[in-house]
């Protein structure tokens, strides 16, 4: 029995106890960043991508001697694009950890979790890549910062070239999850409002492998345009697809930003070809200040920089923000980064509106021509953010129920 | 239980509430050590079916999210009563653990585990689809519960405890009944049914009797989570939760009860710290999984056997 004991205690300690022993060790004069992201799985990409672009954010910012005298170092996590594991990481970032400022997630409903634990804990959080509208609505918070341009702003500047451009009749089909449905809902008000006609919507679930199920009420409905709101290995499975039913030549297609990224389309090229999107970041964009950065990203990783490129302003901000505030706290690095205008960031000069912490970013249309995101219009930044609506639901009464025109 | 050997189960209890005192646990620890703990009990829920009656349900994470989502959607509203949401957590899930119970208890083996996994995708995907309770997101952004007027369970020392007196209850109650005249039954029903049937005991009765214990022990542990975490997502019900907490009972030790909880500990540990290093942790812990399955069938638990062999003496 005496052993029994011994050896149950010595269970629970190993348990509990023995993982401090793989906990990393800390060094004097060091700040550390948390990097969460979707490293394996549906958006694998993103997260890579975000870890490059907070790579080369703190190259250079250590090699102008770091912040506030500290070399800047980066945690990584992975946050399996789901809620749950999201939220242990980020306690594990900023409980074990003690970073000042996380970065992620990617998944919106993951970032959403992950605001509640930023919120708490009191931690700068930037946002790079979640679009969910309510992120800077009913979830906002004054350590949340973002980039990102969110449905709204998504659908402020694309919806009235849809129209304009590509046709009246427009399906919406969404990935169902808060970034897709959130998408849906915006450009559902937005297409509505501006007086064209959503003939149909529809939701298929994150990571859905076969979508074949869904066309039958998308060829149904004959619209002209489908918009489709989906992003990394879902995108790829529904293009394939969707070219493989003939249904990329039959309509027009538009999706979101993150649809896909730059160094996916080459080998999707054929089926994505006049897909038009709306986003911040085309290495292929004739902008001075995006191929200044394109060339350093490039220079470092060997590849061209994408979307995800704003995870590197994030980071940028917050080291001015601490060097204005001479100090760490989040409570004062906040209020120095809200309404902070900064030069230099992936597409040059960018503020951030103080009322709700958003980024007020020039949007850009692209046409997929050979597998290139080639730039076809500018929308104004002011345009496309909309007025502040920090906790208000931003389209409070909407309903999915389709509006037959006359 | 008696008290000589309950002793033990005390030691290993005293010391796990000595944890917090000691200076490596920092609040992520003590968040960590809840998740290990929780996860520890409710496979120890799970092997009341699994272990002690050979029933193997492929669904109890529905009963988890189930419990989750009680709690959650009373917080949501702004009832914040610790107490109230277990008694709302205990009627949900008791009334859904009946429905499952009375239909997948007139089958057995691997019909048994279907009909469980089938309900519990049912459920799943209602809460996935129903915007009411937050749809694929969940219920998010929610308060701490209080366990009165005063004393909020807002703090990951407070966690900590609070999920170590679920467990040293919900221990002490699977090890009575496992002891008593129906555990003797489970076992008997576990080593051969239909003799258990012809010795007069309505076995659909026992073992629906076990599987609604099994999924209020464990619903009672999942209403516990969103204190904690602040959220309920469809995810807490998804099947491969209900794979990963029959691991856990399979690499602590089958019909231990102790084993289960060691084996639910260890993969959270495992898990959030291999994942914290490698990419592709899940092959990492399944090569640690394969090797515990394939070297110790006994399960970690079972570990203890080596220690307490008498030494080897040379023979003349």
């Amino acid at each position: 029995m005496r052993f029994k004991s011994l050896l149950a205690l010595i269970l629970a300690g190993a348990v509990i106890g023995g993982t401090t022993a793989l906990a990393p060790a800390q060094g004097p004069k060091v700040v550390k960043i948390g990097d969460l992201g979707s490293k394996v799985g549906v958006f694998e990409g993103y997260g890579k991508y975000q870890s490059m672009a907070i790579q080369l954010a703190v190259e250079e910012l250590n090699a102008r001697g770091g912040v506030l005298g500290h070399t800047i170092e980066v945690i990584v996590e992975d946050d399996d694009t789901k809620p749950a594991p999201s939220v242990r990481k980020a306690e594990k970032l900023i409980l074990q950890d003690d970073v000042k400022l996380l970065v992620g997630a990617v998944s919106s409903g993951a970032t959403m979790a992950v605001m509640d634990v930023t919120k708490k804990h009191k931690v700068i959080h930037w946002n790079a890549v979640s679009c969910a509208e309510f992120m800077r609505t009913t979830k906002f918070h004054k350590y949340y910062f973002s980039n990102q341009p969110d449905s709204r702003m998504q659908a402020n500047g694309l919806a009235k070239y849809i129209l304009d451009k590509m046709g009246k009749r427009v399906y919406i089909f969404y990935t169902d999850y808060a970034m897709g449905q959130s998408d849906g809902r915006q450009f559902k008000t937005a297409i509505e409002k501006l007086g064209g006609e959503v003939v149909g919507v529809a939701g298929a679930p994150l990571d859905t492998k076969d979508f074949s199920p869904w066309f039958g009420d998308i060829n149904a409905k004959n619209p002209e345009v489908v918009f489709l709101a989906f992003a990394g290995t879902d995108s790829l499975r529904l293009m394939t697809q969707l070219h493989s039913f003939g249904m990329t030549k039959k309509y027009r297609l538009a999706g979101i930003d993150c649809f896909l990224l730059q160094q996916d389309l080459p080998a999707i090229a054929e089926p994505m070809e006049g897909f038009v999107q709306l986003a911040h970041f085309s290495a292929y964009n004739p902008d001075k200040n995006m191929q200044a950065f394109n060339a350093r990203f490039k220079k470092r990783f060997g590849v061209d920089a994408n979307i995800m490129a704003g995870a590197y302003d994030g980071l940028m901000f917050w080291a001015t923000a601490v060097e204005k505030a001479k100090s760490f706290d989040p409570d004062k690095v906040a209020g120095a980064m809200e309404g902070m205008c900064l030069d230099g960031t992936h597409v040059g000069r960018q503020c951030i509106r103080k009322e709700d912490h958003q980024v007020v970013m020039d949007m850009h249309l692209y046409q997929v021509r050979g597998g290139k995101n080639i730039p076809i219009a500018v929308v104004a930044g002011s345009d496309t953010i909309g007025e502040p609506m920090v906790g208000r639901d931003p389209v409070e009464g909407f309903t999915w129920e389709i509006k037959k025109k006359n | 239980m008696s008290s000589a050997r309950s002793w033990p189960a005390l030691v290993v209890l005293a010391a796990l509430a000595a944890l917090p005192l000691t200076p490596f646990m920092t609040k992520y620890y003590m968040l960590l050590g809840f998740d290990a703990l929780l996860f520890g009990a409710v496979a120890m829920s799970l092997d009341l079916l699994m272990g002690y009656t050979g029933l193997v349900s492929f669904g109890h994470a529905a009963f988890f999210g189930l419990g989750a989502y009680a709690t959650a959607v009373l917080l949501e509203r702004g009832v914040l009563s610790l107490w109230l949401g277990l008694g709302f957590a205990v009627l949900v899930v008791g009334l859904y653990a009946l429905i499952v119970a009375y239909f997948a208890t007139t089958r057995r083996g691997i019909y048994f585990a279907l009909l469980t996994l089938v309900f519990a995708e049912v459920v799943y995907t209602f809460f996935r689809y129903t915007q009411t309770f937050g749809g694929s997101d969940g219920i998010q952004g929610l308060p701490a519960p209080y366990l009165w007027p005063g004393l909020a369970i807002d703090t990951p020392a407070r966690n900590y405890y609070l999920i170590l007196a679920y467990l040293a209850l919900a221990y002490a109650a699977c090890r009575v009944l496992v002891g008593s005249h129906f555990g003797r039954v489970l076992v008997a029903i576990r080593e051969n049914e239909d003799r258990a049937r012809f010795l007069g005991y309505n076995v659909q009765r026992y073992k629906m009797g076990v599987c609604v214990i099994s999924a209020l022990l464990t619903g009672l542990g999942g209403a516990l989570y969103p204190g904690r975490a602040a959220y309920a997502t469809p995810d807490l019900m998804l099947w491969t939760v209900s794979g990963e907490l029959i691991i856990m009972v399979m690499i602590g030790g089958l019909g231990t009860l102790v084993g289960p909880v060691i084996g639910g500990a260890f993969f959270i540990i495992l898990q959030e710290k291999v994942s914290s290093y490698v990419d592709w942790y899940f092959i990492v812990i399944g090569l640690v999984l394969i090797a515990i399955v394939l070297f110790m069938p006994r399960g970690l638990f079972g570990l203890r056997r080596l220690l307490t062999l008498r030494p080897w003496r040379a023979t003349a």
